[in-house]
């Protein structure tokens, strides 16, 4: 809502500045979102007329001039402009001006001769960029007048942000009120007394009575004004204040109806009287007609959108937009003025329906003030007469103009045990009534008062609204700031996986990957690749249809996508984790949800892993780079990786030989290996890229318990073991076989130290060397018990894997 | 037979001080004081003397024995000494070199001070609580005050997805405030709860970014009054920022909370002139905060004249940039590793409480 100093100060006697009153808008709550200057002010700056000029002796581009700037006789100036030339109307800057920039205007001697003012340039006066020559003015203006009274009144503009329980801080009207309460003068409404009677309005009856044929409608007056023109200029003042209230002026009658809107707050409808048939009405729409808006829109209707209708057909949509047809334009003579009152929920649904963002609706919606709808009719009516001319009709109404006022009961206590504020009853109810709140009844000896609430304040109806008016017209500022007593009831279990979250981010972050974040909607391509793209986890608006449509199903086209990013700046070693939810169209019966969303955990490799350096060979990043860090997380979080299985498969966007499941108590918690290249590549990945992703929210479920320790007094014995196996034997599985060698107590730790495969070995086969380490709690091992467990490793190696011991 | 020590002596401490390596040293070792060693083969004469000579002759010789065995430890040392330096200078190795090469990330700048939020209103007994970001529109709206004909609905730019199988209209959160109707029907009061995380806006320009992430506290007892939401926040505010802060409460709406506030903190760049940041206002605004509105009390399952309570919510990236000055919010999306390295912490750096 934007307003004006001068505008307010019709309603509002106040000796306060404009700083302070933009202080005091911000301290009882409406938001002052910018301050600005309208409108010129020059003191001692005249319309003046150029009666003759001759070439300066003693300077070949100046010119004595002779102009006329009041009464008395011409005054000489000096004047370099090269368009200067007897004739001219001009603004004169005479002795005591001050331009912009802090230009003082005095009497001068120029080379030698005497001039007492100056003739202003456009730039001068800050009016504009032309600087070739004097304002050559166009104007009526007798010589003398000053041209304050020719340009737009200086003047601050407020723009405010007004929140949505404010309908009545949407005018002029109510926001000088609210000024007042807050202690910045006296409010002073005077339309009431000059306008408000109705029966100052007697020409003739009102074109029509209005019909009111539904419930979303209370209240609606109209009364006529015939016989105008409504080629009439709006008066300058009027268009000023339209144009710093963001709006266009467009005739007389429309101005008005704008201009008596925001003052007063009461939306309105100037019709062409005479392009409405037969009667007017508040209706509802039977579903399908058409409406040309003002708006410039053709909308087709709803069943039961609120319209005003006559006997032919729509004429507009109910306190949202008016009809294109039915309007009141420059060639009106008769200007028919609805005001009425429609329900504010039934506006905000055929709104939204319709998304239409008119005035009107934005003030229907948040609340009018009931008892000012009649005013405003009238006022309209009288402002119109007064530029257009005409007769105004009596006015006919119909529907119950004042609902009846809600009462509040309420404790003043409650300034204090909920807001804080020791404040005596006494100052309490002074506040209310400041806002126009009838107080009754006595509040010593923990009484009550009834409070009854003003019709402009709409929303109002809990004790809670009361409080909140006493606190801001008091000042936030002034309740005491008080920490509370903590009375302990720990809640350890409503976030389940932050800590696990933030523990990861951590480790990731020292494993050497830089955290990343983004948006959750990826690519329905995206999506689909990832095993995502299920209907039910679209978005339904999205921001970009063809890129952020879908949740996203795995944190790795995120990954991949920013990887892309990196690499066209010139990142050679992409190193990315990212942890955060993915979302799957399974239901969650556990949190009651449709879908389930999962916290997990990704990493990315791409490209250089050890960069060129003295000690080790350089590398690139690797299957088993991107495994090490998967296996040392899953260890950090207290699993025993020993008991711990890996499988040789992984889901269809992980290379098909290059990839593994991570299994932990026997549930696979991720995944591991080459992005397969070709989903890489879909995401414009081209370089080979090596990922992990795990699943926090299981992980997080899991136990983890140590077993018992025991320090043996016997030293460990370690055995090798270098095996032939086909080349697909998976290691994993050998290790597994041989840890069944023995039972824990004895075979402690089973380790693979090395693979080779080549020359030396027959085609399809490698070698495979083991490491054992025994030790028994309770006594030295002695050779038999050694051989014992190496004979069962060879002989279960053999029979399960074909293995054949070697050397 | 004096003079004949005196030279043994002089000659067997030249010949140990002579001595070039270890080697050499225990041969004169072996050759003076060994079975069959000039001093040792001395000592044996002494049986066959007269006991005064055996006394006189026995302690010199013994005093020779003691001379040359100190001799040969000290020429120990020293040769040991002198061979320890000489294998130092043949390992010297420059420490300057890089060390072996290792990978250190960051941690994101946000995550970061989700931690430093989340660890402040921990001291001040806020127990962490979640919500899904997928929500219902009764968890996200209604249950907040917020009907569907509510202007406020519209301020929300909100994205939404398909209904559930039972015809409930579901969005992506809009806020972290749905979490508080979790906290009040998981728990009874008193009640003291944050939730952090992701929320989304259908809004993407310049200065909004379709997601991002908030806090939200919440605050539920007996007798809790806007009083204690202001100490709650200048404490707070205090912590977060390291110094004393000058906060401004400007009434203003919001569904979910009456009275409501919102906090402007006086501009930490220019202390309140007015410079580019606070917009030439010398306020810059942090936060929205309130007594809990009674009817979200009432969705929660509290009776509102028995219990009552405040809630406050902010935007981490807000925090972030007025914190740590980053400019554009845009690029908390971008995981551009430059950026990262840049904004974002050390895995071991702790937030300060």
């Amino acid at each position: 809502m934007r307003i004006t100093l001068n505008w307010l100060k019709d309603y509002l006697k106040t000796d306060n500045s404009a700083d302070e009153i933009a202080v005091a808008f911000n301290r009882i709550g409406h938001e002052v979102e910018a301050v600005e200057t309208t409108g010129y002010e020059f003191n001692n700056v005249v319309v003046g007329k150029v009666l003759s000029t001759e070439k300066h002796p003693d300077a070949d581009k100046l010119n004595i001039c002779q102009v006329q700037v009041d009464d008395g006789p011409a005054r000489q100036i000096i004047c370099g402009a090269p368009n200067v030339r007897a004739g001219l109307t001009v603004a004169v800057a005479t002795e005591g001006a001050v331009l912009p920039g802090d230009f003082k205007i005095k009497k001068a001697k120029i080379r030698g001769v005497e001039s007492n003012g100056m003739i202003c340039s456009v730039r001068e006066l800050q009016l504009g960029d032309e600087h070739n020559g004097i304002w050559e003015m166009e104007t009526d203006a007798k010589i003398g007048t000053p041209l304050n009274d020719i340009l737009p009144k200086a003047d601050t503009v407020f723009d405010l942000g007004i929140t949505p329980n404010r309908g009545d801080a949407l005018s002029v009207l109510g926001l000088a009120r609210d000024l007042a309460a807050g202690g910045m003068g006296a409010y002073h409404e005077t339309w009431q007394e000059k306008f408000g009677d109705e029966k100052n309005a007697k020409h003739g009856d009102a074109a029509f009575t209005p019909g009111i044929e539904t419930d979303g409608c209370t209240f609606f007056c109209g009364l006529s004004v015939r016989g105008i023109d409504n080629t009439k200029q709006t008066p300058d003042w009027m268009k000023q204040r339209l144009e710093a209230a963001g709006l266009r002026p467009i005739n007389a009658a429309a101005d008005v109806s704008q201009y008596v809107m925001l003052t007063i707050g009461q939306p309105l409808h100037h019709y062409d009287g005479d392009k409405v048939s037969g009667s007017i009405k508040a209706t509802e729409a039977k579903g399908g007609e058409k409406l040309n808006g003002l708006d410039g829109s053709e909308h087709t209707l709803n069943k039961g959108d609120l319209v005003i209708a006559d006997d032919k057909g729509i004429l507009g949509l109910a306190g949202i937009v008016g009809g294109e047809e039915s309007s009141s334009t420059e060639s009106t003579t008769h200007v028919y003025i609805e005001a009425a009152q429609f329900d504010a929920d039934r506006i905000a649904l055929t709104g939204q329906a319709h998304q239409i963002h008119s005035d009107a609706r934005y003030r229907f919606e948040r609340g009018i003030d009931p008892s000012k709808t009649l005013l405003a009719a009238l006022v309209s009516a009288h402002l119109l007469q007064s530029i257009c001319g005409g007769e105004i009709s009596h006015v006919a109404k119909t529907g119950t103009q004042m609902p009846k006022a809600k009462t509040i009961s309420f404790d003043p206590n409650l300034v204090k045990t909920f807001g804080g504020l020791d404040l005596d009853a006494k100052e309490s109810k002074r506040i209310l009534e400041s806002l126009g709140f009838d107080v009754k009844g006595e509040a010593k000896n923990g009484g009550v008062f009834d409070v009854t609430v003003p019709p402009h304040l709409t929303a109002h109806e809990n004790p809670e609204d009361l409080i909140e008016d006493i606190l801001r017209i008091h000042g936030y500022d002034n309740v005491p700031t008080v920490l509370p007593t903590l009375n302990l009831n720990p809640i350890t279990d409503a976030a389940p996986t932050r800590s696990i979250e933030i523990f990861t981010r951590r480790h990731m972050a020292g494993l050497g990957y830089f955290e990343g974040d983004s948006y959750r909607f990826i690519s329905e391509k995206a999506a689909k690749l990832f095993g995502g793209g299920d209907a039910s986890l679209k978005l339904t608006n999205p921001i970009d249809a063809a890129t952020m449509s879908d949740m996203r199903p795995s944190i790795l086209p995120c990954l991949l996508s920013a990887a892309e990013r990196n690499k066209n700046r010139g990142e050679q070693s992409i190193r990315l984790a990212e942890v955060g939810m993915t979302f799957h169209p399974e239901a969650d019966k556990k949190q009651k949800l449709d879908h389930t969303e999962t916290l997990r955990c990704a990493a990315l490799l791409v490209g250089d892993y050890v960069p060129r350096n003295p000690h080790l060979p350089t590398r690139k990043a690797d299957v088993f780079a991107i495994k090490a860090h998967a296996l040392s997380f899953i260890e950090a979080l207290g699993h025993d990786l020993s008991r711990m299985m890996i499988k040789q498969e992984a889901p269809k966007w992980f290379h098909p030989t290059r990839s593994g499941t991570l299994i932990v108590q026997g549930r696979p918690v991720g995944y591991f290996g080459q992005v397969h290249p070709q989903v890489a590549r879909q995401m414009g990945v081209k370089d080979a890229a090596y990922a992990l992703e795990l699943d926090l929210s299981l992980l997080n479920t899991m136990n983890v318990k140590p077993g018992a320790f025991v320090m043996s007094q016997y030293q460990p014995v370690r055995r090798d073991f270098a095996f032939m196996v086909d080349s697909d034997v998976a290691a994993a599985d050998l290790m597994t076989t041989v840890r069944k060698a023995s039972d824990k107590s004895l075979l402690q730790d089973v380790q693979l130290f090395d693979v080779y495969e080549g020359d030396k070995l027959p085609e399809g086969k490698k070698s495979v060397a083991l490491s054992i380490t025994l030790q028994a709690e309770d006594r030295t091992l002695k050779d038999d018990d050694i051989n014992a467990v190496a004979d069962k490793v060879i002989a279960l190696a053999a029979k399960n894997h074909g293995a054949e011991i070697r050397g | 037979m004096t003079q004949d020590l005196q030279t043994l002596e002089q000659k067997s401490l030249d010949q140990i001080q002579a001595a070039k390596a270890l080697d050499d040293l225990e041969q004169q070792r072996v050759s003076l004081l060994g079975k069959s060693g000039e001093i040792t083969q001395l000592l044996k004469q002494l049986g066959g003397m007269s006991p005064d000579e055996r006394k006189t002759y026995g302690q010199a010789v013994n005093m020779l024995k003691q001379k040359v065995q100190s001799a040969l430890e000290d020429r120990k040392e020293a040769l040991q000494e002198a061979a320890l330096e000489e294998q130092f200078a043949a390992e010297a190795v420059d420490v300057t070199l890089p060390a072996e090469p290792y990978n250190l990330g960051k941690l994101h700048p946000i995550s970061y001070v989700m931690e430093e939020v989340e660890d402040i209103l921990k001291t001040l007994g806020f127990d962490p609580a979640s919500g899904p970001e997928i929500e219902t529109d009764f968890y996200n709206f209604t249950a907040l005050n917020i009907p569907e004909t509510h202007p406020a609905r519209q301020d929300h730019d909100t994205f939404y997805l398909p209904d559930t199988a039972d015809g409930q209209k579901r969005v992506l959160r809009t806020h972290t405030s749905p979490v508080q109707i979790r906290a009040m029907h998981g728990h009874k009061p008193p009640l003291r709860v944050q939730a952090i995380g992701q929320v989304y806006r259908c809004d993407s320009d310049l200065t909004h970014t379709p997601q991002f992430q908030q806090v939200e506290g919440l605050a539920i007892d007996k007798g809790l009054t806007f009083g204690h939401l202001k100490g709650v926040l200048q404490t707070f505010l205090n912590r977060f920022f390291e110094k004393e802060i000058t906060m401004r409460l400007r009434p203003s709406y919001f569904p979910f909370t009456e009275p409501s506030a919102e906090v402007d903190i006086e501009c930490l760049f220019c202390k309140g002139d007015g410079c580019r940041v606070c917009k030439q206002t010398g306020w810059l605004e942090v936060l929205g905060s309130g007594m809990v509105h009674r009817n979200v009390l009432e969705h929660g399952g509290l009776n509102p004249d028995e219990w009552q309570g405040f809630a406050f919510g902010m935007g981490i990236g807000r925090l972030a940039m007025l914190k740590y000055g980053i400019s554009d919010l845009r690029l908390f999306f971008e995981s551009y590793q430059s950026f990262l390295n840049h904004y974002g912490k050390p895995s071991a750096q702790k937030p300060k409480v």
